[in-house]
């Protein structure tokens, strides 16, 4: 019995030896990486970029095969793609930067996202880096990505969410609303006249004809906010529970009959498009584009309604910015000025995506790729355009957007009182910015 | 003698630090977790609509379930359990579903139900229907909790068709030889051999069973993603959406106790009994 009672007592010995002498090694390689800043300087074995921007299969293979091989070229730099989730690149960007050991060089993400890790301090300051020519970035843009007059992030691809119409709705339109008036978005193109058409639809057809992706992962979340809200009372938080926005909730529940049902089921508006279970939809122009490419001629893209306040719309874009302590900060900042290059940015907008600099977007090829910049543009230069930045949060940016799910939830799906409704919510939404430590005034 | 003292202890050693760091530790942690946040009103959060509804689908969930598959898995494993030609195949074909994880499952459920998949698409082709029938969708809700129980029946019941039927293996041949010498039908050997001696498995069964459901998540997350709410989705969602950690943290020590408690309920009244103590 001795021995074995002996054997097991060595056996633990022997196992916390392992794990111990693990820990110790670790302890002592960690100083040594971070004891070699020769390394940044010279030539990088490898960038290390991640994204949770363009990673569907082809556009990732897009980038892999056809933008980086390009990079490689010019500075003989090798560059590897990772794609991430938001969530992935915010706990690994942080235990790096707070274990001192970042691996990271660059980040592409979404603007609020981007925002969050500026937030965090995980990115570096540009100021201090070398001046890109040549191109000419949307000023709204480059200025979200300052924090405290830092630019902590610049403008690498814009994106924006936009109407898109099957040829075939045009044959249901109202009265006083024309062809011409919905794609050039005049002042008939309001959302009474949308709410006339989707009646239409609905009496001719025998079915619902309109769809929103308001799925648990769609972004209706989003027209909620961005879209009616600065359309009808005139910014996204303010008034939340003003007269008007009860006008809006009102407008909302006399639309939502001639919606399509599944939307609630739906995260993409692409495929019920395709379907043609539905013949309008809204969506971010990254969720559709895939449809658009496989049937051009069947879509068209335009702007959204107006509202008694303007035409309210959110015009976003995907960031790109540095990691705090990026073991190769200068060989990064050479992809930066390569990515926003306005001939590398062409051929992202032949892949549907939207530049970030003006010197791009005037030499547009024929095809679907020229139907969406054009709806685009339409959009971005009606005389009304209310044009709204998703207000970055941080970590309270799940919280705003549920605000915004929950009070539809109730007031149009679950038919709540309207007025209680928003009144809790909107003390949620003052307090969540509260929280945020939001300053100044309300978005 | 001090050493064969020690000796249990140290036998036990290796199953307590595993219970110690993956169970006692999270779950403290998740404890320490919703006092953290000294703003949370954990009274608040039990009492919260969303919180109810969650509950209340959880449960509802649950007894809809488990009593159809255990008494379906129970009927394929007194089937299956007779010799006969391509029982073999015929077991194969049952416990494929085993191999499926939730989410998987339930994107083979969706493709089926969809408005466009198989099912709708055969029955409008044959000319049954004229339009889709909607599962999906917030107005379809009670829709949305069937397919989540069609999708739930067909996944596990592989695994508890499994357990039931390994019980059935266990019993002594000697048994039911007895009762045939004495002229016993095949009903009263069902009901006063078989079944009685199955009853351990039958409650290590329902008390697996009862803890699953407790966790439901992947297939409705997939299915009805918040129009049918359950604890450990909201749990993620009051996680990764909203990052409250305190209250997801509420919403895991919740599907804890309940399992627990149920557990505790299963052991107190599906007492096993033995045919030997019995006499």
């Amino acid at each position: 019995m001795k021995r074995a009672v002996l054997s097991l007592f060595l056996i633990g010995v022997l196992a916390f030896a392992v794990v111990a002498s693990g820990c110790v090694s670790k302890e002592e390689t960690t100083p040594t990486t971070s004891e070699q800043p020769t390394e940044t300087e010279t030539t990088p074995a490898k960038l290390i970029w991640v994204s949770s921007q363009l990673n569907p299969p082809e556009e990732r293979a897009f980038v892999e095969e056809v933008i980086l091989p390009l990079f490689k070229k010019e500075t003989g730099i090798d560059v590897e793609f990772v794609p991430m989730s938001h969530d992935q690149i915010l706990t690994r960007l942080k235990a790096e930067v707070e274990s001192g050991k970042v691996t990271i060089d660059l980040v592409t993400e979404g603007e609020v996202a981007m925002r969050e890790l500026a937030e965090a301090g995980l990115l570096m300051n540009l100021d201090g880096m070398p001046a890109l020519t040549g191109r000419t970035f949307i000023p709204k843009f480059v200025e979200y990505g300052k924090m405290n007059g830092n630019q902590k992030f610049l403008p690498f691809l814009s994106g924006t969410y936009i109407m898109i119409i099957n040829k075939k709705a045009f044959d249901y339109l109202p009265d006083g609303l024309t062809k011409e008036d919905v794609i050039k978005g005049t002042d008939k193109w309001t959302y009474d006249a949308f709410l006339a058409w989707a009646k239409k639809l609905k009496e001719e057809t025998g079915s619902p004809k309109v769809g929103f992706p308001a799925g648990v992962k769609g972004l209706f979340v989003r027209f909620l906010h961005g879209f009616m809200y600065p359309a009808f009372t005139g910014s996204q938080v303010k008034n939340f529970d003003s007269p008007e926005a009860v006008q809006m909730w009102e407008y909302l529940k006399e639309l939502w009959p001639y919606v399509h049902p599944a939307s609630t089921t739906w995260d993409a508006i692409g495929e019920p498009m395709l379907r043609e279970e539905v013949w309008i939809g809204w969506d971010h122009i990254a969720r559709f584009k895939d449809a658009l490419f496989e049937k051009p001629d069947q879509f068209v893209v335009v702007p959204v309604p107006a509202g008694p306040k303007g035409r309210g719309f959110i015009a976003g874009f995907v960031g790109v910015g540095i990691p705090k302590g990026a073991p190769h900060s200068e060989a990064a900042w050479k992809l930066v000025d390569f990515l926003t290059r306005p001939d590398i940015q062409v051929k992202f907008v032949e892949r549907g995506f939207l530049p970030a600099v003006k010197e791009a977007s005037e030499a547009l090829p024929e095809g679907p790729a020229k139907i969406l910049a054009t709806g685009v543009t339409n959009q971005l230069t009606t005389p009304d355009a209310l044009n709204v930045l998703i207000p970055g949060l941080g970590e309270k940016g799940g919280e705003f957007k549920d605000v915004y799910r929950e009070s539809f939830k109730r007031i149009v799906l679950e038919n709540e009182d309207m007025n209680k409704v928003l009144k809790e919510e909107a003390e949620r939404l003052r307090a969540l910015f509260k929280e945020a430590g939001w300053s100044g005034e309300l978005p | 003698m001090k050493w064969k003292s020690f000796l249990p202890y140290f036998l036990i050693l290796p199953a307590l630090a595993y219970l110690v760091f993956f169970i006692a530790y999270p779950l403290t942690q998740s404890f320490i977790l919703i006092f953290k946040e000294s703003d949370i009103q954990v009274l608040k959060v039990l009492t919260d609509h969303n919180f109810l509804m969650a509950l209340k689908y959880t449960l509802a969930l649950a007894v809809a379930i488990i009593p159809i598959q255990v008494a379906l898995a129970l009927i394929l494993a007194v089937i299956m359990n007779k010799a006969f030609k391509g029982r073999d195949l015929a077991l194969y074909a049952l416990i494929i579903p085993l191999i499926i994880s939730d989410v998987a499952g339930g994107l083979i459920w969706y493709s089926i139900l969809a408005p466009y998949g198989f099912l709708n698409k055969v029955l409008i082709n044959i000319g049954i229907l004229d339009s889709p029938i909607y599962f999906f969708g917030y107005q379809f809700r009670n829709m949305e909790f069937l397919a989540i129980v069609l999708a739930e029946l067909w996944r596990l019941t592989a695994p508890v068709f499994v357990m039931i039927l390994a019980g059935l293996q266990m019993i002594s041949k000697d048994y039911i030889e007895a009762a045939e010498v004495f002229g016993a039908t095949y009903w009263i050997k069902l009901r006063q051999i078989i079944f009685p001696l199955l009853k351990p498995t039958l409650q290590t069964v329902l008390l697996i069973r009862t803890i699953w459901s407790m966790q439901i998540f992947g297939i409705v997350w997939v299915l009805a993603g918040r129009d049918i709410p359950v604890l450990a989705g909201e749990a993620y969602y009051q996680m990764t959406e909203l990052k409250n950690y305190g209250v997801a943290s509420i919403y895991v020590l919740v599907i804890a106790t309940l399992s627990i408690l149920l557990g505790a309920l299963y052991l107190k009244f599906l007492k096993a009994e033995y045919l030997e103590v019995k006499t």
